[in-house]
């Protein structure tokens, strides 16, 4: 179906990615120097001397200028090294690896309840528009809207963690230990990232969908054809309205990394959001440096499956025939 | 007559929209035959096109549909949805003014066709699809294996049109109603749609109403012309009679409004002067009065009645035109 022209464009996308990336690294880098006081001051706390501390910057290499450093963390981070950590003494990669598994799990499954339930939601209102279930629909997710991801954590864990201990408040069960378990200690988060992207995607999907039925010819030709009206929405506007749904859920992966990092801080979490902040406030810049690269390649990479996944459903667009 | 097909009587259509109340259609009666080719002829908000809507029960839910329509004796005002959509496509079928927004830019051609074919019939994958060929070779489209996989985009305007028309016989209907079928059309397209369409209306039998703004289009093409004016049936003959014997102003104010090779170049063309009526507030008399060049007192006050005046010509006017007399 993709052809070469879609396989040039996906190395053109990952060659543009680069200086992306490059850019990033070196902002991040340069923002980290900023802010006072490094590793070698917190790991050693506010009693250590002047001396004891320029002794552990030595040691780590912090005396160097900042140039020399960056570069030198470069030439690892090129050949797949993104450097040994500053406070635990632990290579980087080891640690992001089953970081990373649980904030991708958290965020698959995020999506999974976001659109799961607004793809249905979004059918019957705009099967039915300005009827009880579109009308109850338009207020949940306008109101969803207005509420921050945790504020409504925090709301999510009062009612089903401490009046209902449904599910536990905070921690983490890995996968391997209990399948049930995992489900219960990620349920909550998973909740709290999927309501208001929910929200989201119905109230676009729903007017979407309404519109089109409205106002678009083929729909009008569909109808005219004699076929029932569930086939006129799935098959002819639904369809339509899927490509600016892959869009928007593409183009939101980045914003949910930013939710993760604060949800899982909230929900005591292992994922990577987690270990940036954690670097960040011990000052380990190349623990900082490895989760920013990670997200930002995770942010490069869900935009063009976007823009692929695009070109497959939509035969209008064949990239690169011009 | 035993062979009508279509039968409508006192057809109104109104809309009612955040307390403002359109009359898009005021009372419409006309008779179609089995393979007829009728014309409804008007400029914009005529109602001619709310009026077919209405036959097929397409219409926003804001509209009101009063009067009687039958096709075959069937009566299709009021008629509940589910049963509605079993003659829609089925037994009358409709082509819409714009073929690039009327097909869906992401189905392949074969699979609107075949949704088409099987939403009236029992119909196996091979068969639909073998039918869709069959369809595609009848509306004159070379290459029907090709097309069939091909998507709306890599079609030219009037094969996509073509495809509109497919897509509608594709359940044999009596009754085809082709809205501006050929307006977004270039001329050249356009004349070899509008011969299409006459083929198959012989051929098959189907009968067409066409709707359009071009009085010239429905002179060349029509049996019939009906000319709609704020909603309602102004004038209606056959079309050799109403070109011969023009009786009402406004059907002759629309015929000087198409542009003549053997005018000279660069004249202006007569414009009717004024806006069309406000169909919020249709006045009490003839709503062409206040453009007419022929009114009198007496249309401002009362309507004149849509009435066989000579045999087989209707009009409503108190001061027709008489024969070969300018307005």
């Amino acid at each position: 179906m993709l052809g070469s022209p879609s396989l040039r464009l996906v190395g053109k996308r990952l060659l543009m990615a680069v200086p992306i990336v490059l850019g990033v690294s070196i902002l991040t880098f340069w923002v980290l120097n900023l802010i006072p006081g490094n590793a070698a001051q917190q790991l050693l706390g506010p009693e250590a001397s002047p001396d004891q501390i320029q002794q552990l910057e030595e040691e780590m290499g912090l005396n160097r200028p900042q140039v020399v450093r960056y570069l030198d963390w470069l030439g690892g981070a090129v050949h797949g090294d993104l450097g040994t950590s500053l406070v635990s003494r632990q290579p980087v990669t080891d640690e992001l690896g089953p970081r990373l598994a649980v904030s991708g799990e958290v965020v698959g499954l995020a999506f999974l309840i976001s659109l799961g339930l607004a793809i249905p939601v979004s059918l019957l209102a705009a099967r039915w528009p300005n009827r009880m279930l579109d009308r109850i629909s338009m207020v949940v997710s306008t109101t969803g809207l207005s509420v921050a991801n945790y504020v409504f954590a925090l709301l999510l864990v009062l009612l089903f963690a401490v009046q209902l201990a449904w599910f536990p408040a905070i921690g983490y069960t890995p996968l391997s230990e209990s399948v049930t378990g995992n489900l219960r200690s990620l349920a909550l988060p998973a909740i709290a990232i999927a309501f208001p992207l929910f929200c989201f995607y119905t109230r676009f999907l729903r007017s979407d969908l309404v519109d089109q039925m409205q106002g678009e010819d083929y729909i009008m030709t569909a109808r005219a054809k004699g076929i029932g009206p569930w086939q006129v929405l799935l098959r002819h506007a639904f369809r339509n309205s899927a490509f600016g749904l892959i869009t928007i859920v593409g183009l939101n992966l980045s914003t949910l990394i930013g939710a993760t990092v604060i949800i899982e801080q909230i929900f005591a979490l292992p994922g990577i959001g987690q270990m940036l902040l954690q670097a960040i406030n011990t000052r380990d810049f190349i623990v900082v440096q490895a989760c920013v690269i990670v997200f930002a390649i995770i942010t490069v990479l869900a935009n063009l499956l976007a823009d692929l996944l695009y070109a497959v459903l939509d035969p209008r667009i064949r990239y690169g025939s011009n | 007559m035993s062979d009508t097909l279509l039968q409508v009587e006192d057809l109104r259509v109104r809309f009612d929209q955040r307390g403002r109340r359109v009359y898009a259609v005021n009372g419409l009666s006309y008779r179609l035959r089995a393979g007829q080719m009728l014309a409804i002829v008007g400029e914009s908000g005529s109602g001619k096109t709310v009026s077919s809507r209405a036959l097929m029960g397409l219409l926003p839910p804001s509209a009101t549909v009063t009067g009687s329509a039958r096709i075959d004796g069937v009566e299709l005002v009021g008629m509940p949805e589910p049963e509605m959509r079993r003659h829609r496509g089925a037994d009358i079928a409709m082509i819409f003014q714009d073929p690039t927004r009327s097909l869906n830019p992401t189905m392949r051609i074969g699979a609107q066709i075949t949704e088409a074919i099987r939403a009236h019939a029992r119909v196996e994958k091979d068969a639909a699809r073998a039918r869709a060929m069959e369809l595609l070779s009848l509306v004159r489209i070379s290459d029907p294996q090709r097309r069939f996989y091909e998507y709306p985009h890599q079609l030219s305007g009037g094969m996509r049109q073509r495809v509109m028309i497919a897509i509608a016989l594709a359940s044999d209907p009596k009754l085809l109603i082709a809205d501006e079928a050929t307006t977004a059309l270039d001329v050249t397209t356009q004349a070899q749609i509008m011969d299409l369409l006459g083929e198959l209306r012989s051929r098959l039998g189907t009968a067409i109403i066409l709707i359009s703004h071009d009085l010239g289009l429905a002179a060349s093409y029509a049996d019939d012309v009906i000319v709609m004016y704020a909603g309602r049936a102004v004038e209606y003959a056959p079309t050799r009679t109403l070109f011969a014997k023009m009786r009402m102003p406004y059907t002759r104010a629309l015929l000087d409004a198409i542009p003549r090779l053997e005018r000279q170049s660069h004249a202006r063309l007569p414009i009717t002067p004024g806006q069309p009526p406000d169909l919020t507030a249709l006045p009490p008399g003839c709503a062409f009065e206040p453009r007419c060049a022929r009114a009198t007192p007496q249309c401002r006050t009362s309507r004149p009645p849509f009435a066989q005046h000579e045999v087989g010509h209707w009009w409503a006017c108190w001061n027709p035109c008489k024969d070969g007399e300018p307005v």
